[in-house]
């Protein structure tokens, strides 16, 4: 029952231009180099080397990107950094999609006066700055594990993807075909899982992976402040951090990690924008700001 | 009209108090306390004698109820840290942060949607290419990662910019007026730049995208079919079409700011609201931290209210709602 | 009985600390310094209620004491105090009470004349329990103080004690009774003087905007001479690193503690130089051996004195070191700083081997994962860590990995600072970076070590309990010959080191970073501040902000 869905992913992808198949690959390459870390990266994550000897090396040609205050590896731990980062965002985005999903789709589904309470509701949550709430609960809770900082990126972060399904939930509600399983006596909750869900599915998938990108922000600001990933699990956001901590010093250690993140936000911006040239306007939210930084996460249409 | 507003209005205050219960009970129920600070030589008796003083030690129901009383009454509470009462931190802190943002807001405001323009007018030249390729990105610049590239450059390496503060602390109570101007300036630039370049760059690419979208409607079709040529096509037509959805981003960039400006006031330490909150958490001055976060909440809907009040001035056919 | 030789020396690390300027520069006055500082908002300027560092510091600038500590930091007897608002004093035969005769060209800040009633009535307010003080317990042995004329306060003490006139007199900073005598003592804490205070000392306040600065200007009518600079800058900076930024690029002068990293880049080109005072804490890795869970029952790994010991030998200390502050490094070897420790305490060596082989013997066998296991339970702890403090966390993880190798597994809970006392108080932690104060006086040992420190409340956080320990610093304490005293001291301490309650890391290194114009003066291991009103800046290398004079600026002549 999926196969349309499929089939309009296909179609989607040939229809993609240059810069974001580019884009696509150079993500794909950095998700793979992130599932294939324990096997590319020469060192364990948290290997000391020497604490004494080698600590704060340059880049060389036995470590590429140098190494950190205690003597780590930083590629090494760039890579499992992407580990981190990576999945940290794309989890959060999954627990974004599918409460997203299911309250817009519950609320689209339902209509009425159920709508509008639940549509009031995430009024409320939409007024609360997200950042400064991010900030102010994982400071006080500090240490937040990694598990519950997903959690707590997702729980604030589905406000969007719940509009966007309800809207499309509402216009698909008058459609022939649902309009039709439903004179035929079809139950409620079956029109929308049958009907509903595949319909919604491919911008659903399109909006959340694009996300991806805010949230991998949004979590290295948060551990740039020393309130997201912890010691000794590397980030990019972590690392970042540790690098400029020295004041200019080791350059190093901050760079490497900081371009994986302009790098990685900046495919993800490129494919967005390309998906949403050749995806039907109607689909998506018009010309929805993907957010650049963290900040500007709660511009949304 | 003003049904409309009253209606908005009321839906605030509803989100309001929303807000202000979800944010106590997240802030209070963490551990720790105000008097909970690091100092051995200060003992439990003396500590839980100003818990006592404060009403720390009530059950947080009261405590809670006890606060939403207060803040009926317009008080916010006591300011732990800062000595004074919340309103009064407050209204010294949040004013600076609105003119950081209210500025940034103008001026990326009139960058973006000029460079948006630039951008579809010169559709297919090098510079409108490069100009595209330029704003998504700074799109894709996380924040703090700007804002320390830039105090690095410029107050560090080539140090032509103060690297920190509102003003200079010494000498700018001793300056000429236009000396002191000079200086306030200063100190802004790179803050300033910083929430501007990140915001431009959204709205710059929002203009564009919105103008993409007009173009090829029919009104546009029309005025171009009566031969009226292609910039003032762009500009009397799409751009008063385009500027539309600008107004809802317009309330909506607003508490977004608040986001960036939290990051951008602690590298440069810009002493605002977001500077605030970071220090009243580090001391659990819980009544501070609730009231920004309440601040801020109030900022998104007011935001969201003068959004919706714009939109439909310009717009009638949205009145109805 | 307790002395105390303070190795109060200033050192200086690169950089010419050597005066080029003559005599005359060093008496000429004017200059202005921003002494930055990161983190929060200073506590109360007020005396009884100022709990942080920073406003401790301002204080002892606005503040005077009756008299003050002399530099060899004795604190038996009165031998070495140097007069402040007294000029001299007078023991009564039976010690029990002491006349302070008052200089009678003291002026408070506000020009009114500072009485023998200011005296009595500070030791009033602090002792009462509505101002809700912790000088109160310190003061304890005070009863009170009388008023003998309006220059003579009489101090009544309860018994005599070898220190009771340091508990008096070092604690107690003198407070203006007609500013403080109509505030009631319970609204103190939010009253406006904690924020506008007015002292007697060689600075005075000017003014304080929040979240931005606090400043002191010279009081030029002092009985004691004016301070030589013309103004003192506190600004507040949003961390660490942002402090570090406005030190090297010029806009701040002081920066107390710069990070090990940062001194190796200062050459003699740059603008800062690095200035080493003694620090008076001391870091170390505490092991609760009390159950977090269960208060009364003793921890499951920590509770046992081989396992201990173990995780000490485990750790190359001397490599952690050498990582974090290379040659700067001072390595703990027991509950003390170095200036103040028993340096031929022996120590446990740092032998894996041998580690591996007594966790072996403890019961603790390596699991399928590497990690020790014994009945089911892997050997794996919890350690505390402020992300505040860039060396504890550093050591953390360097702990962290060492410890893995002999198939322990640490999970590093870092928080900031508030979080950590919170857990701390409650004893809910397994082990943790920690730190404490070293203190001349033995009696202090006992308060982080000896059984009677166990308690809510009370400074044995991690509840070591060695009942030969305890008797042998009692001894030391009451033992009137020195030697002996010295020896019962070594004793205690070996026992206390071979119990390894905690790893001794490091004495917290102090290292501020100064603009070279700068000429400290007179540092103390109690305080860099101490003698800040007697710091200078050449004339010669002055710079536009040392130029501006005393005259005050449009904001302060409002206040």
């Amino acid at each position: 029952m999926f196969t349309d869905a499929i089939d309009r992913t296909r179609r989607l992808l040939h229809g993609l231009g240059g810069p974001a198949r580019v884009a696509l690959v150079v993500l794909l390459c950095f998700y793979a180099l992130a599932l294939l870390a324990p096997v590319v990266a020469p060192y364990a994550p948290s290997q000391q080397l020497d604490i004494v000897a080698l600590k704060n090396q340059p880049p060389s040609f036995a470590h590429w990107f140098g190494t950190d205050r205690v003597s780590r590896d930083v590629l090494t731990r760039t890579l499992y950094g992407a580990r981190v980062s990576l999945s940290v965002a794309t989890l959060a985005m999954l627990v974004a999609a599918v409460v997203g999903t299911t309250y817009g789709l519950v609320a689209g589904t339902l209509g009425g006066a159920v709508d509008t309470v639940m549509m009031r509701f995430l009024d409320a949550l939409l007024a609360i700055p997200r950042v400064l709430l991010l900030i102010a609960i994982l400071a006080l809770w500090n240490p937040v594990p990694l598990s519950m900082l997903v959690l707590l990126l997702g729980l604030t972060g589905w406000f969007d993807v719940s509009r966007l399904v309800r809207a499309e939930a509402m216009a698909m509600r008058e459609r022939e075909f649902v309009v039709a399983a439903r004179s035929l006596g079809a139950r409620r909750g079956r029109i929308m899982l049958r009907h509903l869900l595949p319909n919604v599915l491919v911008p659903v998938i399109v909006t959340t992976t694009l996300g991806i990108g805010n949230v991998i922000v949004l979590e290295a600001g948060l551990s740039f402040i020393g309130i997201g990933v912890h010691e000794p699990t590397a980030s990019w956001g972590t690392m970042f951090q540790e690098g400029t901590a020295a004041f200019a010093g080791t350059w190093w250690a901050a760079l490497f990690p900081g371009i994986a993140i302009v790098v990685t936000v900046l495919c993800f911006n490129v494919l967005g924008d390309a998906l949403r040239a050749v995806l039907d306007p109607r689909h998506l939210p018009r010309s929805r700001i993907a957010a650049p930084a963290a900040t500007f996460a709660a511009v949304a249409e | 009209m003003r049904r409309f507003v009253a209606v908005r209005l009321l839906h605030a205050i509803v989100v309001l108090f929303l807000v202000t219960t979800i944010a106590f009970f997240l802030i209070h129920l963490a551990p720790g306390d105000p008097f909970s600070f690091e100092n051995a030589s200060i003992s439990s008796e003396v500590r839980n004698q100003w818990r006592a003083q404060f009403g720390y030690d009530r059950p947080l129901l009261e405590q809670y109820v006890r606060y939403l009383a207060s803040v009926a009454q317009g008080k916010l509470g006591y300011s732990h840290s800062m000595h004074v009462p919340v309103v009064e931190a407050l209204a010294l802190r949040l004013p600076r942060t609105l003119l950081l943002m209210g500025l940034a807001l103008i001026l990326s405001f009139a960058i973006g949607i000029r460079l948006g323009v630039f951008e579809v007018r010169y559709w297919s030249t090098r510079k409108a290419r490069a100009s595209n390729a330029a704003s998504l990105l700074v799109y894709s610049l996380p924040d703090f990662w700007l804002a320390l590239m830039l105090l690095l450059i410029f107050g560090y390496w080539l140090p032509i910019l103060p690297t920190g503060g509102m003003q200079d602390l010494v000498l700018h109570d001793y300056m000429t007026p236009s000396q002191a101007a000079w200086d306030r300036i200063k100190h802004m630039v790179l803050p300033l730049t910083t929430l501007t370049l990140l915001l431009g760059a959204a709205i710059t690419r929002y203009q564009r995208a919105s103008l993409l979208e007009v173009l090829p409607s029919d009104f546009v079709r029309t005025a171009r079919a009566k031969g009226v040529d292609e910039s003032r096509v762009i500009r009397r037509h799409a751009l008063r079409n385009a500027l539309l959805p600008m107004i809802t981003l317009a309330g909506l960039a607003l508490p977004a700011l608040i986001g960036g400006a939290l990051f951008v006031e602690r590298v440069y330490s810009w002493p605002g609201m977001g500077l605030m909150v970071f220090t009243a958490i580090g001391v659990r001055d819980y009544p501070l931290v609730l009231a920004s976060v309440i601040a801020g909440a109030v900022l998104v809907v007011v935001g969201n209210v003068l959004a919706d009040i714009g939109y439909a001035l310009a717009d009638p056919r949205v009145r109805v709602h | 009985m307790r002395f105390f030789i303070a190795t109060c020396s200033l050192l200086v690390l690169s950089g010419a600390c050597a005066d080029r300027a003559g005599t005359a520069d060093r008496a000429a006055t004017g200059g202005t310094i921003v002494v930055v500082v990161p983190g929060n908002e200073p506590s109360p300027l007020f005396p009884p209620l100022t709990i942080d560092i920073i406003s401790k510091m301002l204080i002892d600038q606005i503040y005077d004491r009756l008299a003050e500590i002399g530099p060899g930091m004795n604190t038996v007897g009165d031998a070495g105090f140097q007069p402040r608002l007294a000029r001299s004093w007078t023991w009564s035969p039976d010690s029990l009470s002491i006349a302070f005769d008052i200089d009678p060209r003291a002026r408070w800040h506000d020009g009114k004349p500072v009485r023998a009633s200011d005296v009595a009535f500070t030791v009033s307010l602090d002792k009462d329990p509505k101002t809700a003080t912790q000088l109160s317990a310190i003061i304890a042995n005070v009863d009170s103080v009388t008023v003998r004329d309006s220059l003579t306060a009489v101090a009544w003490f309860h018994k005599r004690t070898p220190e009771q006139f340091y508990d008096f007199v070092y604690q107690v900073q003198i407070l203006p009774e007609h500013i403080l005598k109509d505030i009631p003592r319970d609204k103190l804490g939010t009253s406006e003087v904690i924020r506008k205070p007015i002292g007697t000392g060689r600075f005075r306040f000017a003014r304080w905007e929040p979240g931005v600065r606090i400043e002191l200007v010279a009081d030029t009518a002092n009985f004691r001479g004016r301070a030589k600079l013309d103004r003192v800058i506190v600004a507040l900076a949003a961390d660490a690193g942002s402090a570090t930024t406005q030190l090297m690029s010029g806009q701040a002068d002081w920066f107390e503690n710069i990070q090990p990293d940062l001194i190796a880049r200062l050459d003699s080109a740059a603008p800062v130089r690095p200035v080493r005072y003694q620090g008076t804490q001391y870091a170390y890795m505490g092991m609760n051996q009390r159950d977090p869970k269960r208060l009364t029952a003793p921890h499951p790994i920590f509770s046992d004195r081989q396992v201990r010991r173990a995780l000490s030998m485990a750790l190359d200390r001397q490599a952690m070191l050498k990582n974090m502050f290379d040659t700067l490094g001072v390595l703990g070897l027991g509950p003390f700083t170095r200036g103040l420790a028993d340096t031929t305490v022996v120590q446990i060596p740092f032998d894996r081997a041998h580690a591996a082989a007594l966790l072996d013997s403890a019961g603790w066998r390596p699991g399928p994962d590497g990690i020790r296991v014994k009945n089911g339970k892997p050997l794996a702890f919890g350690l505390l860590t402020p992300t505040s403090s860039a060396p504890r966390m550093r050591y953390a993880v360097m702990i962290q990995e060492q410890l893995k190798s002999v198939g322990v597994r640490v999970d590093i809970e870092s928080m900031d600072f508030t979080g950590l006392i919170a857990r701390l108080e409650a004893k809910n932690f397994d082990a943790a970076m920690m730190s404490t104060g070293s203190d001349p006086a033995r009696a202090a040992i006992k308060q982080n070590w000896a059984t009677e420190g166990i308690g809510k409340g009370l400074q044995n956080q991690v509840s070591y309990s060695n009942r030969v320990f305890d008797a042998l610093i009692d001894s030391a304490i009451v033992t009137f010959d020195k030697k002996r005293s010295d020896q019962y001291a070594h004793r205690a301490y070996q026992t206390l080191v071979d119990d390894a309650p905690a790893v001794w890391l490091y004495d917290i290194l102090t290292i501020a970073g100064a603009q070279k114009r700068l000429r400290p003066e007179g540092m103390r291991p109690d305080g860099w501040w101490v003698g800040l009103a007697d710091w200078w800046i050449p004339a010669n290398e002055r710079i536009e902000r040392d130029r501006i004079g005393l005259r005050p600026s449009a904001s302060t002549a409002q206040q």
